[in-house]
Formats: C-alpha cells, structure tokens, sequence
C-alpha cells in the first residue's frame, strides 16, 4: 500500500514560472511542495521565445515582467499537470504588493490557452501572518493531501528554507546563484553600486541583459536591496510622510536613502520596467530626494520588451565613466561629498 | 483659508455645496481642458497615470486664483491612488507653491484620531454642521445622478441635439454663481424640468452602450474626450456604470452606516475575481455582467494607460465577452490620446453593434 501511494504522488508535477517573486519564494515553495511528494518543475531561464510567447498572449500594457510571467506559464503547460500561480495579494501585515500580483491567476488563467489546472491559493497577509498557514493547508487539501501533520512538516521545513535563504541573500549572495549553490561574489572589487529595482528585474538576467555579470566583469560590487537588513529599510522609510503601503516600494525607497547615506556606495543603479505604476511613484520620490539632498551618481534604467542592447550598454558605460570621474578626482572631493569644481 | 479640491466629473457642485453650507469659502478649479492637462504633466512623474496629472494641474489652476488649502480623500489600498497626496504635495514645493496646506483624509481605520485631527482643520470645532452639510451634499449627488439619467434617455432621442447642449451648457454655466444647497438642488431639477420638455422621437430605439472602466476616467469628461456626449450626438443612449453618487454611498455612508460597500458587484464579479485587488477592477467586471444582463448592445471600458487594477480587469473582460455574447470596446488614455482616432474607432464600433444587433433581431423573428 505504501509504496503505491509514493508512485502517486511522485508522478504530480507542479510548475512553477520562472517570474515575478519566484526569486524570493522559490527555495520556500520547493521545499513545501517536495516535501508533501510532488515533483517542482521551474520553467526554465528566460528566453528570447519565452518573452515573444509572453507578449503574444499577456495584453498590450501590462508591464514587462508580467509579460514574462506569461510566458513562463505557457512554456509549462505540456511539461507539468499543475501551475503554482498564487494570488500574492499581500505579503506583509497591512500591506501589500501590486494589484497585478492580486489578479494574477486570472490574468494567466484568461489569456493563456490551453494551461493545466492552476494552483491558485490565496496569500493575504494584511490583516494578520496567521493567514500564511491556513492558506498552505488549502493548497495541501488541493493536492488531495488531507494528512495535516504531513502538511505542518512541509511549512515547517518550508520556512527553514527560506530563512536559509534570505540569510545567504543577507550574505551578498543573490538568488540566482544560490539556486545553483555558488557562493556570492568576491568582495575586493574597485567600485561598490547599488542596484536598485524589484526582484524580477534585477535578477532575471534576460530582461536586464546581464546586468549583474556586466557590473561583475567592469570589477564593480553591487549591493541589492535583499541584501540590506529588513529592519534597516522599514527604519528609513518612516522618514516618509504617509505610511507607504507597498512592500515593493518600501524596499525600493528604504535601500535607495541607505545606500545614499552609505559612504561604501559610490554609485546608484535604478531598473524599473515601463509602466510599472509602484516604480512610477516610487522611483519618483527617490529620484526626487536624490536629487535634492544627494550628490551621488545614479541612473534610472527603462526596460520594456523594445528595449535595445546597444543603447543599454551605452547608458551603462556612461554611468561607468562617471563613476571613474568621480575616483580619478577623488582628492577634489572633500569629506562632504560635493566636489570643488562643482559650484 | 481659501479651499479647493480637484475635478471629477460633478463632484465640484456637491463639494461646493457643503462648504457653501458649512460657511468655508472656496475655490472651483477651472473647467478641466488641454491646457490644465498641460500644466500638470509637465511637472508629473512621467509614467504616472491620467488622473493625476489632470489633478496637478487643476490645483495650479486653483493657486492662482488664490486657493491656499487642498482638500483630497485618500486610500491605502493597493492602487496608486492612496499615494497621490504626498508626492503632489512634493512636486507643488518643489515648483515654488509654497505654504500650500494639504489636508488628506485616509479612512479612519488607519487612525481615527488623524483622520479627525485632518478633518478639524477644516471645520473647526463646528460637528452638526458639517453632518448637516454631508447630507445635503449626498442629497445633491444624486439628483445630479437624475439629471444624468434623464440626460441619457434625452440625447439619443431629441429631435435638437443642439437645444439639449445649450440647457447643460447653461447649466454648468450658472451652477458656479450659485451659493448654498438650496439653490444648487433648485437649479438642478429646474434644469430637469427643462430636459423633459425638449421635444424627442418617442419610436426611435436606440442602440445601448454601458460604459464601465475606471472611477476617474469614466467620470470625468474632459479625461474621456467626452465620450458620453459624442455617442449621444450618434444617437446612441449611454449609461455610466459608476457616479459620483455611487462613490460616496459606497465610500462613506455605508460603511459609516455599517453596511457593506459594493456587496453586489462582488457577488456578480465572484465567478472571474474572487478576490479584492485594489482600485475598481471587481466593479468593472461585475458591471459588465450587470449590462450584459440587462440586453445592452455594446459595452466600453475606458481605463488611464498603465492602471494596474483595470489591467487585470482588462484580461478577464474577453471572457466575458465569449460568455456573454457582448461586445466591448477597450479605450486606454493618456495625455497623448488624440480626438480623431478615438472618434473614428467609437464610429467603427458602433457600425459594428448595429450589424450584429440587425442580426440578432432577423434570428429572433
């Protein structure tokens, strides 16, 4: 009897797209699901078809990370026989995300033909965490799983894995290479950035064109925002006059005023996808407050599925010789950070 | 203190109503048009959505002629929306606006004590009258939303479209030199009265068109090329699934009241978004269903370019179309949208609801 059901249940195959928060979730969700005998199959790396397929079926303006997202999702449909698409409608109390990430098993479920049953749990963290454990029973009860001691041992390990992994993000290691179990980047680098924007973009390395390994070959460090401590983000962002009620947008303003205040940055990398309406407001106050207080480079770097590698690397490289200015010149600098050529 | 408050739609008359009666004097912004559009999207954010650049623009008009107070509602919700306040606010001091007071009233869950320090800075230490006043002004959206329905009926079938555009013409013409309720709820059904009597072709039958989409765009005119009153000129008889009367049964006097706000668009939108995402995407959906029970020809959603709730609502409406056999136009705005596009593709639209409802009618018979 008992090895039948093991043959069960190591034939479901769950898909998960490559996309959105999948760079924070993943080591999480597999550690949940494997541990409840379902096989994670992740699509695979973003692709050039992958995106194409993603704006064929997605509509026109949505932004280009959930373009992707669709892509992924049809990239899954004949590999697996579900799809994990969560309703991601709030990770945090009395926050939450992006509406996209509230109406995102719809968007998939209405635009993409021919998917396999989707896993769509709810995840609503806004009124209390609690929420987190009722909605992972509801998707063990989806997988026919009714054994709730099983389930309690698969959040259990879940969340180990994840605070394992946010610990080796909090390391300087990024998820992309902790999936592949290299250890983070060499630390003794010429200059230190801080790459600023979600997750999706800043780690999908095709929809930001090897951003993180072009900064990695120039003998340039980055710094993300996973990479700062939580604590330090929510503390800077009660410099804001209104309770910001996004996480995305909190992680974004919070590292961006650190790494401004942080003498060790020389330099701020901002990504944001067109039509992003968090980053529109967002990147707004930032820019803003960088701007006004600030005398540190920066650069604010538009990606939609247009977006070309030859004018990409040529703003890059801009950014680059700024940076190189601002170190052959570093005598005329004083302690002050504002330069004495500059008026 | 000199108040003002952004357009949207008629809001102006209500809200002028009940500072009229509460005795704040205040300031109408100037009818919304190219050049306040202009005027706030220059200093935008540049992919900021629709409203909030109309809105800009229409506090700058308002600073000029001497408003020093702006009185908006907030949210915390998921929509960009809850976040316009603060980074108006910025962008005003940056451009020179200065000692311009923002009074931002969040709901109270987020904190009652600064929601009533908010709406203190308003009226003082009067209570009744303010209550008073909100009553009234209640009672003025929806004879507004009367006026509207009468409108709507009226225009598709008057025998002088242009008698119709001189009485609304003169109307909003004149409500601005009125003061207090009593005289805004007068003209309004004066103007009514005078709708009724406009001669209309009672035989004719218009086809239908609901428009459904985003709270502001829909609302307000000028950010939808006055959409309402280009399809009545064709002859068509347009109905407005939100208002400004809705809104604020929904948004304060229900929940004040402890009702549920919206319990029927949920239960209508349950099937395709079970689940509350922000902004009015679930009352996009279920107004759809609404209209396509109701034997509605066609629907139109209009939404600003880059809105996130509508663009999920966006992606589950083709469903609904297959579902429920309707047609739905998708109008996307900006301030980059152009009047002759957009008219040349209502047109097409329309050319297309009479075949198909030609056909229906030779299959029914």
């Amino acid at each position: 009897m008992q090895a039948t059901k093991e043959v069960i249940f190591i034939s479901i195959k769950i898909g998960v797209p490559r996309g959105l928060y999948y760079y924070k979730h993943f080591p999480f969700t597999e550690a949940f699901l494997t541990e409840l005998g379902a096989e994670v199959v992740p699509s695979s790396e973003t692709t050039k078809d992958i995106l194409d397929k993603g704006v064929k079926y997605c509509i026109d303006d949505a932004c280009l990370p959930v373009k992707v997202y669709h892509g992924h999702a049809h990239k899954l449909r004949n590999t697996s026989d579900y799809i994990l698409v969560p309703r991601l409608t709030s990770v945090s109390q009395n926050e939450y995300i992006c509406p996209k990430f509230g109406g995102l098993p719809e968007m998939v479920k209405f635009s993409v033909p021919d998917l396999p049953q989707l896993l769509d749990i709810e995840i609503d963290l806004s009124r209390s965490g609690k929420h987190l454990k009722k909605s992972l029973y509801k998707l063990g009860h989806q997988l026919n799983i009714k054994n709730p001691l099983k389930i309690k041992r698969a959040v259990d390990k879940a969340l180990t894995a994840h605070q394992g992994f946010k610990q080796s993000l909090l390391n300087g290691n990024i998820p992309n290479r902790v999936f592949r179990g290299e250890p983070p980047q060499e630390s003794n680098k010429k200059y230190t950035v801080g790459v600023i924007g979600h997750p999706y973009l800043i780690y999908d390395d095709f929809v930001n064109m090897k951003l993180l390994s072009k900064l990695n070959d120039w003998n340039i460090k980055y710094v993300t925002a996973e990479m700062i401590d939580p604590h330090i983000i929510n503390e800077r962002c009660m410099e804001l006059s209104k309770r910001m009620f996004w996480s995305s947008a909190k992680s974004i303003i919070g590292s961006a005023l650190y790494m401004m205040d942080n003498s060790q940055i020389d330099g701020l990398l901002i990504v944001t996808a067109f039509g992003c309406g968090i980053d529109s407001i967002a990147v707004e106050y930032v820019e803003n407050a960088l701007r006004r207080y600030y005398k540190k480079p920066f650069i604010v770097l538009t990606t939609d599925e247009h977006t070309g590698d030859a004018g990409y690397n040529t703003r890059l490289e801009a950014f680059k010789s700024l940076l190189d200015w601002r170190s052959e010149n570093e005598a005329n600098v004083p302690a002050h950070g504002r330069s004495v050529y500059s008026r | 203190m000199k108040l003002t408050y952004p357009h949207m739609g008629e809001a102006y008359i209500a809200a002028k109503a009940m500072f009229d009666d509460i005795g704040i004097e205040s300031v109408i912004p100037a009818y919304t048009t190219k050049s306040t559009l202009q005027l706030g999207s220059k200093l935008s954010p540049e992919s900021v959505c629709l409203p909030f650049k109309i809105m800009l623009g229409n506090y700058i008009n308002s600073i000029n002629e001497g408003a020093d107070t702006i009185i908006i509602t907030g949210s915390c919700g998921p929509c960009r929306f809850g976040y316009y306040g603060p980074i108006q606010q910025q962008i005003l001091e940056n451009e020179g606006y200065k000692d311009i007071n923002f009074v931002i009233l969040d709901p109270p869950k987020e904190g009652k004590r600064k929601f009533l320090e908010e709406l203190g800075k308003i009226t003082g230490k009067q209570v009744i009258k303010p209550i008073k006043a909100l009553r009234r002004a209640y009672k003025i959206c929806c004879e507004i939303d009367r006026l509207n329905e009468t409108l709507y009926y009226v225009r598709p079938r008057a025998l002088s479209k242009s008698k119709v555009k001189a009485i609304i013409h003169a109307f909003r013409n004149d409500i601005v030199k009125t003061h207090g309720s009593e005289e805004i709820l007068a003209m309004i059904q004066d103007t009514i009265e005078k709708l009724k009597s406009v001669p209309i072709d009672t035989s004719y039958k218009p086809l239908k068109i609901g428009i459904i989409g985003e709270i502001y765009t829909i609302i307000e005119p000028f950010s939808n090329l006055e959409v309402e009153e280009k399809l009545g000129d064709m002859g068509i008889e347009v109905h407005r699934s939100m208002t400004v009367g809705d809104w604020a049964r929904n948004t304060i006097i229900r929940p004040v009241t402890g009702r549920k706000p919206y319990a029927h668009e949920k239960k209508l939108s349950k099937p395709y978004l079970p689940a509350l995402i922000g902004g009015h995407a679930q009352q996009c959906i279920a107004h759809a269903i609404k209209y396509a029970n109701q034997d509605y020809d066609g629907l139109i959603q209009i939404y600003p370019m880059t809105c996130m709730p509508e663009i999920v609502s966006r992606s589950i409406l083709p469903q609904i179309e297959k579902d429920y056999n309707i047609p739905i136009l998708y109008l996307i705005v900006d301030e980059q949208t152009g009047e002759a596009g957009y008219v040349t593709r209502l047109e097409a639209f329309i050319d297309y609801l009479a075949g198909t409802s030609k056909r229906k009618e030779m299959v029914s018979h």
